[in-house]
């Protein structure tokens, strides 16, 4: 039976209630008392053999009979006009089949009210004009004889500079990209008032570059009455209602393929202009249309991680509690987009305090516009409250764990409400035994010498409880095999192998048997987005329902045969048995001997999520640093990540999310920033060898621990998400170390060698006190632009 | 990247044949700096002269007087793996053990190492920059965290090589063949890396229709010790922010000779005379070490975002001469 039902999900940093369809009865939860014999269990990544022998077809891959290749003409200057475009040369190049230009593409709403191919171009790679040729040697050609006459804008890159009532206007409306974002609780006036100490600093995170190993791209493809779309994506389901939308089409005529992915981290949730762009050059030339963007248009076009400013004020009693949190962000939007990311998410709620006013500013900027990248805003806003938490804490001479400790928020300090789980606490207490944390923050450990080693930690909180609307169907096969059919992806976190092994235990059998479809939205029921860390906890349950329902079917099936009542059967290893009498046993294949073409098909949704507890997850890390203070080095020598999310289904697959959120976090801290030159606003490090990601010499063996609980408020599996938590702490972990290796705070990140160095040489670096010198305005104001 | 012609001689002679110096025809050996600048379109080859089939040109060996002798293209790895550099020339080695990446230092060779194209942003990406024939260099007043803080002007690009710097240090010769006969020369490599001037708008001394065959090192004095660090912004895979090269010897507890080359501070491996003379005659104490830290960085211009270069270099040279001590 089908009901409509109103539920709260949570997704990046907001709650919204939704209305939706939830079918069939939920299973009764796994408890923490149910036997399991797959989940919980390190497997091998259902799909780890396609992806590293090659097999795998990613979109790239897709060769399609008559298959044209395109490419994407982009705007030298960070602001500009078109006076005048003539594609005419291009056309002519033999092998050239068709352009796409302001002039000749169909007005396409894209956003913020500009086209899809727009007259203004508002950063230095905007889309320009298209070409579909023969190879991509002649579309590359091609670009080249376009002819555009620009008039150059002035521009402004820089956000502050942005907001300024004479900066250059973007949009018609201004540089603010959105109504300011303004929470507030209590009243930070009397906070203030009430504090015995208030520190003041203001935070600079870098612009971050994605640099998902598969860069974005489609193949479109009108097969007969459907245009069929492959596409590399966090949701088939999103990108053919976006494309049918976006082309006028319906829904049933668009289908989106995407079985493996290499990787989002955010950047991949929607339609891009590429793929309308694919599908219009399909159109007009009736052929098959790859457009794959290369490592240069992935790090000039497809979003980033947001440039943040955050003033922060922070008062406190002297015993450590916190009076009042006081937080104004500003963030670059880029050239296109809404309102920031959710900056102020861990000054809302990693704490309990009873003031906290935070406001969130985007600046459009002429600049590539952002996107959400692996929690985004939490991870900008945990870098400015967690190392402000740290110069609180030394001001108050306070161990920064006891400070935590100290303000722990018992219940979600924003809605009031109690939480699902919230053993933080607990990973606290592993953490710091791990690092050896209380011998290694004693002050006679301060830091002397060239080499000075240090030690800090941060917290992480954030959704992960996922929600409905999410579907799936499971058929169990007469050869005793079993299909789920999901309209999920997997962007590379596992999710293949965690609802094979999800439906496995469901229905008694191995992994082995069950191959999950995914990433297609034909055969899959709707899924949502892989992000928000909401795959597992959203079409998990879905999968586990479906599952059962197959199994309840199998068994009334069986019954028939075996001639037992239903309930008093049990299905072990692929074999249906009779609990009372094990002889009475029957395989499936004996079932489909008896049988004429036997196929069962079971179907799942995922149910409403409790509305009296917050699902949250938690994480916590500390990291131990050794500074150069002679040549600036920051070596991260080791990471200690523990982290909770409920029940865990692979030890393998959540090892490998702390690991990567880990690595990407240490990027964050220490190399990764995007340049922008000043005087043209142009990128100057769109690459991999001036854009640093980290390398494996850069990071220590991720030491990853799990609280491995049954989160059973949650949902029917008791798993919550864990894809975007690991990057949270990373990088306010490593500040922190380093600021406690030099007894002073930073506040301008990433702590590249050039900051380290200039920082050193500015300030006296602490001799072991744990009094950090203030930083004076003119310090916290300073750096250089990016 | 653009149609180009690609020939294949087998000789020494017949390469410098094919090589015009027209601007068109480039040399090619193991291609990791050439073909990033040609998919750029920094470099519009139409002809590119294979040397990877030149199969003298490619050997390891000592010398009839115990020195080196590099083939041009002898690749990095096989340059960082001998025996008889890593012995001799520990300061070869660990430059080259520092650049690039497994995969490139196998591709890549000796010869082409010291022939790398800037690494300046400005002059890799979309800029007519200076050093491409333009008017200004946009480093200059720009981004120039990466840049030169000695030498600079007109271009402000650092040398790209890890073994250039070490090379001079060890006091490398590099012979040279042209076109013709009287082209033929062995220049210490000192000479080969140049500051760009108006009419020669490169990083070294070669001409486009010229080859460097060999890379000489002579037979480490007794006494002598070599050395070389190298700071990234990461472990590794990176080109140097800062990097020094020492080659000292000692004679009876005193520097008879020392050579201290800078990397990534200039659009040359950057002598630091100052610092060379401040330790000559001198045991090698703490206060010889902190004289020539000082004096490495004596005259440097820091730009706008490059002043932390100034105590990197500072850094480097005292770890350097610490690591010498015995």
């Amino acid at each position: 039976m089908a009901k409509v039902v109103k539920t709260r999900i949570e997704m990046e940093g907001e709650t919204v209630e939704r209305s939706v369809v939830v079918e069939g009865e939920a299973p009764p939860p796994w408890t923490e008392d149910t036997v399991l014999s797959l989940i919980g269990g390190a497997r091998p990544r259902v799909d780890g053999p396609a992806r590293v022998s090659g097999r795998a077809v990613y979109t790239a891959d897709v060769r399609l009979p008559g298959m044209l290749y395109a490419k994407i003409l982009r705007c030298p200057h960070a602001h500009a006009r078109l006076r005048r475009i003539d594609v005419a040369p291009a056309m002519a190049l033999r092998g050239v089949r068709a352009v796409l230009s302001h002039r000749t593409a169909p007005p396409i709403q894209w956003q913020n009210g500009v086209l899809l191919f727009d007259e203004t171009l508002r950063f230095a790679g905007d889309e320009v004009a298209a070409v579909a040729a023969d190879d991509e040697d002649i579309a590359q050609d091609a670009l080249e004889l376009i002819e555009v006459d620009y008039e150059v804008l002035p521009f402004v890159v820089d956000p502050e500079a942005a907001l300024r009532p004479d900066a250059p206007r973007i949009h018609p409306r201004g540089n603010r990209s959105s109504p300011p974002r303004v929470y507030q609780r209590g009243d930070v006036a009397r906070g203030f008032a009430d504090a015995d100490i208030v520190v003041e600093t203001v935070v600079r995170t870098p612009t971050a570059l994605h640099n998902c190993m598969e860069p974005h791209g489609s193949v479109a493809w009108r097969d007969g009455d459907t245009l069929v779309i492959w596409d590399s994506t966090q949701h088939v389901h999103g990108v053919r209602e976006q494309v049918a939308e976006t082309l006028g089409l319906p829904l049933s005529r668009v289908r989106v393929i995407s079985e493996y992915i290499g990787g989002g981290f955010g950047s991949k949730q929607g339609v891009g202009k590429y793929t309308i762009i694919a599908a219009l050059l399909a159109r007009l030339t009736s052929r098959p249309v790859q457009l794959m963007l290369d490592r240069r248009e992935e790090n000039l076009a497809t979003g980033n991680r947001h440039e943040t400013i955050q003033r922060l004020r922070i008062g406190a009693r002297r015993d450590g509690s916190l009076t009042a949190i006081d937080l104004r962000a500003i963030a670059a939007i880029g050239a296109y987009g809404g309102q920031p990311m959710a900056i102020a998410g861990p000054v809302q709620e990693f704490y309990r305090c009873p003031n906290v006013l935070t406001e969130e500013v985007g600046a459009f900027t002429n600049t590539g516009p952002t996107c959400a990248f692996r929690a985004p805003g939490y991870t900008e806003g945990a870098y400015g409250l967690e190392t402000a938490l740290d110069e609180l804490a030394a001001r108050l001479e306070i161990d920064p764990l006891e400070l935590r400790l100290r303000n722990y928020a018992d219940v979600n300090p924003v809605s009031g409400r109690p939480f699902s789980s919230k053993p933080l606490r607990e990973l606290y207490r592993l953490g710091a035994e791990q690092i050896g944390w209380h011998d290694k923050r004693r002050p006679e450990c301060g830091p002397t010498g060239a080499r000075r080693r240090g030690v800090g930690m941060a917290t992480a909180t954030w959704g992960g409880g996922g929600g409905p609307p999410a579907h799936a169907l499971v058929r169990i096969n007469s050869d005793a095999t079993v299909d789920v059919l999901v309209g999920t992806q997997d962007i590379g976190t596992g999710t293949k192998t965690v609802l094979a092994t999800i439906a496995a235990e469901e229905l008694g059998l191995s992994i082995q048997a069950v191959r999950v479809a995914l990433g297609d939205t034909l055969a899959g029921p709707y899924c949502p987005v892989s992000a928000g860390s909401m795959t597992v906890a959203s079409v998990g349950p879905a999968v586990r329902q479906a599952a059962r329902e197959a199994r309840q079917a199998l068994r009334d099936v069986a019954a028939t045969f075996l001639e037992v009542p239903a309930s008093q059967l049990d299905i072990q290893d692929g074999e249906i048995v009779a609990t009372m009498s094990p002889d009475r046993r029957m395989t499936i294949e004996d079932l489909a001997g008896r049988l004429n073409r036997f196929q069962i098909i079971g179907k799942g949704s995922r149910g409403a999520n409790p509305n009296d507890v917050d699902i949250r997850t938690f994480g916590a890390q500390f990291a131990e640093v050794q500074v150069d203070t002679e040549t600036g080095q920051v070596e991260v020598c080791r990471l200690v990540a523990v982290h909770e999310c409920g029940r865990v289904i692979n030890p393998l697959t959540t090892s490998s999310q702390v690991e990567g959120g880990v690595v990407q976090g240490i990027g964050y801290a220490l190399m990764e920033e995007r340049i922008v030159d000043p005087r043209t606003g142009k990128v100057l490090n769109p690459n991999l060898d001036d854009y640093k990601l980290p390398t494996v010499q850069d990071a220590p063996v991720v030491e990853v621990t799990m609280d491995d609980h049954v989160d059973e408020r949650a949902n029917v599996l008791g798993a919550k998400g864990l894809g975007e938590p690991p990057i949270i702490p990373t990088a306010p972990a490593i500040a922190n170390a380093v600021a406690h290796a030099l007894g002073r705070p930073l506040v301008e990140f990433p702590l590249t060698r050039a900051r380290l160095l200039q920082a050193l040489q500015e300030g006296q670096v602490g001799n072991g006190s744990s009094h950090p010198r203030p930083l004076s305005p003119r310090e916290r104001g300073r750096g250089h632009r990016r | 990247m653009k149609t180009f012609e690609h020939v294949e001689p087998k000789a020494t002679r017949d390469a410098l044949g094919q090589l015009a110096g027209d601007g068109l025809t480039f040399p090619i050996a193991g291609g990791t700096d050439l073909l990033t600048v040609m998919k750029k379109e920094i470099v519009r080859a139409q002809r590119l002269v294979n040397l990877k089939e030149i199969a003298e040109l490619r050997y390891i060996r000592e010398d009839s007087r115990g020195g080196l002798r590099l083939g041009a293209l002898a690749t990095l790895d096989e340059v960082e793996r001998h025996p008889l550099v890593r012995e001799r020339y520990p300061a070869l080695a660990q430059a080259i053990a520092v650049s690039a990446s497994p995969q490139l230092r196998t591709m890549g060779t000796i010869g082409g190492n010291l022939c790398q194209h800037s690494r300046c942003w400005y002059y890799r990406e979309d800029f007519h920059c200076w050093l491409k024939g333009g008017e200004v260099c946009y480093a200059r007043d720009g981004q120039n965290a990466q840049h030169a803080i000695f030498g600079g002007g007109p271009c402000y690009s650092t040398q790209p090589s890890d073994p250039g710097p070490a090379l001079v240090a060890l006091g490398a010769r590099v012979r040279i063949l042209g076109p013709s006969a009287d082209r033929e020369r062995t220049i210490p490599i000192e000479e080969l890396f140049v500051v760009p001037t108006e009419d020669r708008r490169r990083l070294t001394a070669l001409a486009p229709d010229e080859l460097i065959v060999e890379v000489q090192v002579s037979r480490p004095a007794p006494g002598q010790r070599s050395r070389y660090l190298k700071a990234m912004d990461r472990a590794i895979w990176a080109f140097a922010l800062v990097s020094v090269a020492a080659n000292l010897r000692l004679d009876g507890g005193r520097i008879a000779e020392a050579r201290l080359v800078l990397g990534g501070v200039a659009p040359k491996p950057w002598r630091a005379h100052d610092a060379e003379a401040a330790l000559a005659g001198r045991p090698l104490d703490t206060a010889a070490i902190a004289d020539a830290t000082r004096a490495a960085v004596r005259g440097a211009q820091p730009l706008v975002h490059n002043a932390y270069k100034v105590p990197l270099a500072e850094g480097l040279v005292k770890r350097i001469l610490e690591d010498l001590v015995e």
